[in-house]
């Protein structure tokens, strides 16, 4: 009760810490000194957020059913690292998070811009003082996680089970930092805007803060799609969900923004693009809190709806689009510098062409998205957007881009002269036609697009790791990420093409030959854990060299709420995955078993880290070079 | 005897054919209901869930198989039944001509925006 208090009153604090601080800070544009009083009120607001973030995670902890949140998404008997994680797990919770990654990344902006030009940074505090007031509107008005509830009831409602995971627990925080940070590259670069400031000075200092979040992002992306693999227990790891493709949008944005912002800071132009970019990463952030939240999208992430925070997630969104279209389009002058020679073959345009098949596949994502909500609106006709019609749009121009991105990383910038190495280009591409031809010949499958999407992907691993001993190019964080893009679209095609599964209905005792491998049925289990009942099967797969793999998939029935949920389990190593998950029958002594194997899967992931890997490195070379 | 191992011969061929006759209907069933969209459930296709919805969804497809109707047939017959919204291979007719053309065409909208910048600007 008494953190409840706490909690809630320090959140009205802040959001009164933030109105000061707009205040301050709009005297202080006019003066341009900044007002020392700003600094400490910075910080207090962060630590007021942090006393209300903290406080509700004791309610949490303590089990407080007088707070409602805490009675509506936990219970008891729950582990008490279920219980922390359960209260960014629910949308008042996040909400919260996300307001506490919000402040602490502007009290750190703050802190790390201090040579730059004083009237932008306070430009680009006052800003993010809107969104950061906004998003405390939102929390108090119509989520505020401390609604007290009397009489205080008994137990809790419990947290949905399939949230109950470590992937899944720290999938949130990490996505969010990714969001909020693209907050931070909206603001400045508003601020920018205004003051004239887009200059490669600007581009080297946000390069960071776009590096951070795109680093983010793509942890968050892969501890979300690591989870879906292993705990939604049909084995895929990408399905094109809605809600995928919502946190999926800002991360293309980004990479696009990553790309061009380098243009800007070597050769000061593509300066609206930059522009653009930036607010559209934030809005496409905004949009998918909007679409997730509002509970519009149809999907497994759909935990928490409420049409009125959709409504105001949604205004408080066209506002935010409405003033940087009113400032892009009042402040923006484009300088004469603007104009100079560009050649065709160079970096810029191959960056350029970069920009221009990415901006293709977003198109392509929120369209896919988005339409069918249109749809629906206008027409009353309710249609499904799934995986074949992302695949057959993207995999076509996919091919292009791979083969772009063979060639276009090494051009010099301003002017190419001549193509370096044609020659191992074209030695590599026929080797790879010729490797591709084989290896789907020896599978049998000989569809066009997969052949020539493994011919381009084969072409690209071989010619960056070609790069990656070539002496002349020093840009390690990109040979490192351009390799990571490479293999992991390669990992992916192979996965797709050489996956192979079978279910079957069997009861203890049984055994059936799957391609070169057996698989018994050995025995059952049963187990009651704090607060499920666990059922865990006992399986032996037999390969044709002996080999003896023993697996224990489970079965989790849990009380609070009662719901059902499959734990596969998954023996990995280098070449592939075996995938073995069971399910229950109604009434019956037959189980459902499944049994995949998947191909390259870690693969995926290990591609996934060297871009993160890549991306580091270059924050890393960032921060020291300063 | 030869009579007999001709018979022989025989049942088995058919045998064999009867499996991998079997095995095609397998993948084909594995394929259609990969590609329908489990109503009850949120965001699983119907080859993935366990609901009952799903469980009878498969065997009406396997029935509608051995019945000899093909893989767009089925789809009709569904889609007719259900709705549109049951597939989630969108369809290409008047309602989602706009899905499929405009990301294409902003695809060449963004090629001459980057061709006319590059090719007709003032130096």
């Amino acid at each position: 009760m008494i953190p409840n208090f706490i909690g809630y009153y320090s959140l009205i604090f802040g959001l009164a810490s933030s109105v000061i601080i707009f205040i301050l800070s709009l005297k202080s544009y006019k003066i341009k000194i900044i007002d020392k009083k700003i600094f400490s009120l910075s910080f207090l607001q962060f630590f007021f957020v942090l006393t209300s973030f903290f406080s509700l995670v004791i309610c949490f902890v303590i089990s407080d059913f007088s707070n409602e949140t805490v009675f509506n998404n936990s219970h008891s008997n729950k582990p008490i690292f279920y219980k922390i994680s359960g209260t960014w797990g629910n949308h008042e919770g996040s909400l919260l998070l996300w307001l506490l990654v919000l402040t602490l990344f502007l009290f750190l902006f703050l802190i790390y811009s201090k040579d730059e030009v004083k009237r932008y940074r306070i430009l680009t505090l006052v800003f993010q003082q809107v969104i950061i007031i906004g998003f405390f509107l939102f929390v108090l008005i119509t989520s505020n996680p401390f609604n007290y509830l009397f009489p205080k009831p008994v137990e809790g409602l419990g947290l949905n089970p399939i949230l109950q995971d470590p992937a899944l627990a720290i999938h949130p925080p990490i996505l969010y930092i990714g969001y909020v940070g693209a907050s931070i590259i909206f603001s400045s670069s508003l601020a920018a805007t205004v003051e004239n400031y887009i200059s490669k000075s600007w581009a080297k200092n946000i390069k960071i803060w776009i590096l951070v979040s795109w680093i983010f992002l793509t942890v968050g992306i892969m501890l979300g799609s690591i989870w879906a693999y292993y705990e939604l227990g049909w084995g895929g790891f990408w399905f094109w969900d809605p809600v995928e493709n919502v946190s999926l949008m800002p991360w293309i944005c980004l990479t696009a923004l990553l790309h061009c912002i380098l243009v800007l800071e070597k050769r000061d132009f593509l300066k609206t693009w930059t522009i653009i970019l930036s607010i559209a990463t934030f809005t496409l952030s905004m949009c998918g809190t909007f679409l997730v939240r509002s509970g519009i999208l149809n999907s497994v992430h759909t935990f928490a709806n409420d049409p009125s925070r959709g409504i105001f997630i949604l205004s408080f969104l066209f506002f935010l689009v409405i003033m940087s279209l009113v400032i892009f389009f009042t402040f923006y002058q484009e300088k004469k510098e603007d104009y100079q020679k560009i050649y065709f073959l160079s970096k810029e345009v191959s960056i350029l062409i970069n920009n221009w098949f990415l901006m293709y596949f977003l198109s392509v994502i929120l369209i896919g998205t988005l339409y069918p909500i249109f749809l629906e609106v206008i027409s009353n006709q309710k249609i499904s957007v799934g995986p074949p019609f992302y695949n057959k749009l993207i995999v076509p121009f996919l091919i292009f881009f791979m083969l772009f991105m063979s060639i276009g990383p090494n051009f010099r910038w301003i002017k190419e002269t001549n193509i370096k190495n044609k020659f191992q280009l074209i030695l590599f591409f026929f080797l790879s036609m010729f490797l591709s031809l084989i290896f789907l010949e020896k599978i049998g499958r000989t569809d066009l697009f997969n052949s020539l999407l493994l011919v381009a992907s084969l072409h690209l691993v071989f010619i960056t790791i070609k790069d990656f001993f070539s002496k002349k190019i020093h840009n390690f964080s990109k040979k490192i990420s351009h390799f990571g893009f490479s293999l992991l679209i390669l990992s992916i095609l192979l996965n797709g093409i050489m996956s192979s599964e079978i279910t079957m209905n069997l009861k203890v005792g049984d055994s059936f030959n799957f391609g070169k491998e057996k698989i018994f049925f050995k025995s059952l289990k049963n187990n009651k854990i704090n607060n499920y009942q666990s059922i865990t099967g006992h399986f032996i797969v037999v390969d044709d060299k002996k080999n003896i793999y023993e697996f224990e998939p489970e079965l989790r029935i849990y009380d609070q709420p009662e719901v059902v949920t499959s734990e596969a389990d998954i023996k990995t190593d280098l070449f592939g995955d075996k995938f073995l998950v069971i399910n229950k029958i109604k009434g019956d002594e037959y189980f459902n078993v499944r049994y995949q194997i998947k191909p390259f899967m870690i693969w995926i992931w290990i591609s996934t880290l060297l871009l993160v890997i890549g991306g580091s490195i270059s924050l890393y070379k960032r921060y020291y070079e300063k | 005897m030869k009579f007999l191992r001709f018979v022989i011969v025989l049942v088995l061929l058919l045998n064999y054919f009867s499996i991998t006759y079997a095995n095609k209907n397998d993948e084909l069933t594995i394929k259609i209901s990969k590609n329908l969209r489990c109503l009850i459930c949120q965001g699983q296709s119907i080859y993935d869930s366990q609901s009952d919805f799903a469980i009878s969804m498969k065997l009406l497809i396997n029935k509608k198989i051995d019945e000899g109707l093909s893989e767009k047939e089925i789809y009709k017959i569904l889609i007719e039944k259900y709705g549109e919204w049951i597939v989630y291979d969108t369809r290409f007719n008047k309602n989602t001509f706009i899905l499929w053309g405009l990301p294409v065409l902003l695809f060449f909208l963004g090629g001459a925006i980057i061709l006319k910048k590059l090719v007709f600007r003032k130096i």
